[in-house]
């Protein structure tokens, strides 16, 4: 018996010998010679604060985006006041205009779907595309109806305000004779629509401002349910299916045999999808990359920083892959029309191409990124050996 | 030399008992703890499509029914810790578990299977001739059986951590020190230990001393003088595999526990001794089993039927070379997974895979995407991803699906994804072959991409 203590002493003195020495080697710091790139990103080879990165995200970019989305939405509640009151062609386009600027930066927001968020399915509810025209007519039309319900989640959103501001009628003029009668309750309903809209982001703003923040940074466990690995799960969901399927996959109809030209976003709107589609990849990227949502300057620890840190010691980086996929995903956004619709009809290949391009992304992030993480993509529960 | 250590060499049966039992117990935690899990339901009822194993096709879940199953295996595994209608208990067991695993192979695990191989085994085995009420009822009692068959279970034991320690020796294993690199350095939460997990000497160290673990414990087990000292490291092992790995299961206690097999006679007969008392003191309240517990009985020798040992000498033959079988397939055995299962290469592979599946019209080449949800759990769209027969399987399913809903000329492509032991993705099976076309069997499948990469070792 005796034997064994000294052998375990052994096996024990041997690991914490092995252990210093190798720190010691680690600490020499790879130098990165771009410019850009903050102190964050350098240290990154030897430690990474996985906290820090919990709470860079919900102070620097998760927070701020709901905010700066609160203050257009807010902007966008005066317009629709202004506009209800005097529906003029002038006051169409300033409400237009703010609707565009609002819907641009919930491309920051729709990714966060936790918490509470994910309990009022705030993004579904926010952003499901494409419009229940019928169902938007028929609450109209009853002046009955419960945002709340499931049915409704397609008359609510950006979606129903694409379809209240650009669809309702043909023509300007005869959109402005609609608002200019209030017993047809367009005006009544746009304003119900846009003040639930208010009253759901408040409530996901009041959850990051209260006491789920420090939770969620506490979290920093590797299981199903701590913060890091939802936020891993969320962030590839919503690049697989809210910006590659929903954004360019359905329409081109990649799932469906034929393209689907009425399923891009904004539909009624028309000119506005390839605008949105590119912030939304601003918002990938700088989630990707640790930027902050108030100064593009400000870089803090990302998921970038964390797969660096797993991939020390190894020339060819992942995430450099992914930074270029990403970019390359932009290049072909850029080549297509404005109107996705007109793109889809005139030449449906480019935007195959351009899914194709993205697809190539989903599969660093699913495949290669959750691998190296090792970060389960589902919660499907059994042993394993 | 052999035969007469078949015919003439003996051992008390009290390790056959205590196996017995420990196996009983092992079998009825893991199968409440399936159940409590909620598993019977997520695994087995719940996929509208089930992932088989080559002819086995007809084997189905009974729906809610399956439940049913779980219900005699459990009672199954109380009549084996009792030794109460032994045969009927351990075969019972070993028939409805094996056939609950063959429901769908998304589940399969080498413990599983090891756990059948017991079970089948036990059948052959008079596990319940000595501590036992079967036992008691019979007016003799054994005292001697053959030592093989102890000694079966034994080498069944060491042809499992041998091979599964000859399938370390390959070049990801030992000098990448993967996939345990990936594994240990996201396990940085474990208390103590977790900061530490990120070094590359720890990855090193524990994928060699997990090699060399595998290779030797079951001689150092075999021999007397190093046995204590090898049992704790079973010990030492299979708990810090647990903590490392909680999702292992039950994996480690049925090796712990398995190990026992091992010991002298006279550490088993303690034990029966001390259960013994435990079970007079019990019984003293229902006097009509005192008297049988402590009747005087007629000590004889077991005999075994003619065909065990046949029988025995066949699924050794099996075990023997089944893990080789992958010889007979070109390509990478981690990529192409062809003689992978049944093989004992356990924790071997970190393989993440990502396959989508495109059905096309043939004449009017229209094609779409199939959203795998649709027809998958999570766990199925995960392991059916990266092995090459789930993925022909679900292409056929598919196919028929949509055969069935009116399509014509359906052809089914794939494009898919995988990456193995931390390698950068690639592509994993030919995009342009129509896998509706491709027949399963045990011929090399060609259309799944060769690996850029190799593997050196076994």
């Amino acid at each position: 018996m005796k034997k064994s203590i000294y052998f375990k002493l052994v096996i024990l003195l041997l690991i914490f010998q092995g252990c210093s020495g190798d720190s010691d080697t680690i600490e020499i710091i790879e130098k990165t010679d771009q410019s850009n790139v903050s102190d964050n990103n350098s240290k990154s080879t030897a430690e990474f604060d996985r906290s820090s990165m919990l709470s860079f995200w919900a102070d620097s970019i998760i927070l701020p985006s709901i905010i700066g989305f609160e203050n257009e939405l807010n902007i966008f509640n005066e317009n629709v006041a202004n506009f209800t009151a005097n529906p003029n062609a002038n006051n169409l386009s300033l409400l237009r205009e703010q609707w565009l600027t609002t819907y641009k930066k919930w491309q920051y927001v729709e990714m966060f779907d936790m918490g509470v968020a994910e309990e009022i399915f705030f993004k579904n509810r926010m952003n499901i595309f494409p419009a229940n025209v019928e169902r938007i007519e028929r609450n109209i039309k009853n002046q009955k109806f419960n945002f709340d319900e499931s049915a409704n989640f397609a008359a609510q959103g950006f979606t129903a305000l694409d379809y209240l501001l650009f669809g309702v009628e043909q023509e300007d003029d005869t959109i402005l004779t609609k608002y200019s009668d209030s017993s047809l309750n367009y005006d009544d309903y746009l304003i119900q629509v846009t003040s639930k809209m208010l009253e759901l982001t408040v409530l996901v703003k009041a959850q990051w401002e209260g006491d789920y923040r420090d939770s969620f940074v506490q979290s920093t466990d590797n299981n199903a349910t701590s913060s890091i690995n939802m936020m891993l799960n969320d962030f590839v969901y919503y690049f697989e299916k809210g910006y590659r399927a929903n954004k360019f996959g359905i329409p081109a109809g990649v799932f469906s045999g034929g393209p689907l030209p009425n399923r891009v976003e904004a539909y009624h709107g028309e000119m506005y999808s390839k605008i949105l589609s590119l912030e939304a990849t601003t918002a990938i990227e700088n989630f990707f990359n640790g930027i902050a949502y108030n100064d593009p300057e400000t870089l803090g620890p990302s998921i970038k920083d964390y797969l660096d840190f797993v991939e020390s010691g190894l020339a060819e980086r992942l995430s450099e892959r992914i930074n270029e996929k990403l970019q390359g995903g932009r290049t072909k956004i850029n080549e297509l029309n404005t109107n996705f619709i007109k793109q889809i009809e005139d030449n449906n290949t480019s935007m195959l191409h351009t899914y194709d391009a993205i697809q190539s992304t989903v599969i660093l992030f699913k495949v290669d990124m959750l691998q190296k993480l090792n970060v389960s993509v589902d919660y499907a529960d059994a042993d394993g050996d | 030399m052999f035969k007469s250590y078949l015919n003439e060499s003996k051992i008390h049966p009290a390790p056959l008992a205590v196996f017995r039992i420990l196996f009983g117990s092992l079998m009825l935690t893991t199968l409440i703890r399936f159940w409590a899990n909620g598993w019977i339901h997520t695994l087995y009822i719940e996929p509208e499509f089930h992932f088989k194993y080559y002819g086995f096709s007809w084997v189905t879940d009974f729906g809610n029914y399956t439940y049913l199953l779980y219900v005699i295996c459990i009672i199954s595994s109380i009549g084996i810790i009792l030794g109460y209608r032994y045969r009927l208990s351990i075969f019972l067991l070993f028939l409805l578990f094996t056939y609950t695993e063959l429901i769908d192979k998304t589940t399969y695990l080498n413990h599983y299977y090891f756990t059948s191989c017991i079970a089948l085994l036990l059948c052959f085995l008079p596990a319940a001739h000595y501590f036992s009420l079967d036992a008691l009822k019979k007016k003799k009692t054994i005292e001697a059986i053959p030592s093989w068959m102890v000694d079966g279970i034994k080498l069944f034991l060491c042809i499992v951590y041998f091979y599964a320690g000859i399938a370390k020796i390959n070049s990801d294993w030992l000098i990448e020190a993967q996939p345990l690199s990936i594994w240990l350095t996201s396990k940085y939460d474990i208390p103590l230990i977790g900061e530490l997990l990120k070094y590359k000497l720890i990855h090193y160290t524990a994928s060699w001393s997990g090699m060399l673990y595998d290779v030797f414990i079951s001689f150092f087990l075999l021999y007397p003088k190093t046995r204590k000292i090898a049992f704790l490291f079973v010990l030492l092992f299979h708990i810090m595999t647990k903590v490392f790995f909680p999702s292992i299961g039950m994996f480690p206690f049925i090796m712990i526990f398995g190990a026992t097999i091992f010991f002298d006679v006279k550490w088993h007969k303690n034990i029966l001794l001390h259960l013994h008392y435990l079970g007079i003191k019990l019984t003293q309240k229902f006097d009509f089993l005192k008297s049988k517990l402590t009747s005087k009985k007629s000590i004889t020798l077991f005999k075994p039927k003619k065909h065990v040992l046949p029988i025995f000498l066949t699924f050794f033959f099996i075990q023997l070379l089944l893990p080789f079988r992958y010889f007979a397939y070109p390509g990478e055995l981690f990529w192409n997974e062809q003689g992978y299962r049944f093989s004992w290469r356990v924790m071997l592979m970190e393989k993440k895979g990502y396959t989508t599946f495109k059905i096309k019209d043939s004449v009017s080449q229209k094609t779409f995407y199939v959203d795998n949800t649709d027809f998958l759990t999570p766990f199925q769209e995960r392991q059916m991803s990266f092995q090459p027969d789930f993925i022909l399987e679900y292409a056929h399913y598919l196919a028929d699906h949509f055969e069935n809903q009116g399509h014509q000329n359906i052809q089914v492509f794939t494009d898919s994804f995988v990456a193995l032991n931390g390698r950068p993705s690639q592509r994993f099976i030919d995009p342009s072959t129509d896998l509706s076309k491709e027949i399963e069997s045990f011929k090399h499948k060609k259309w799944v991409l060769p690996l850029e990469d190799e593997i050196y070792g076994l």
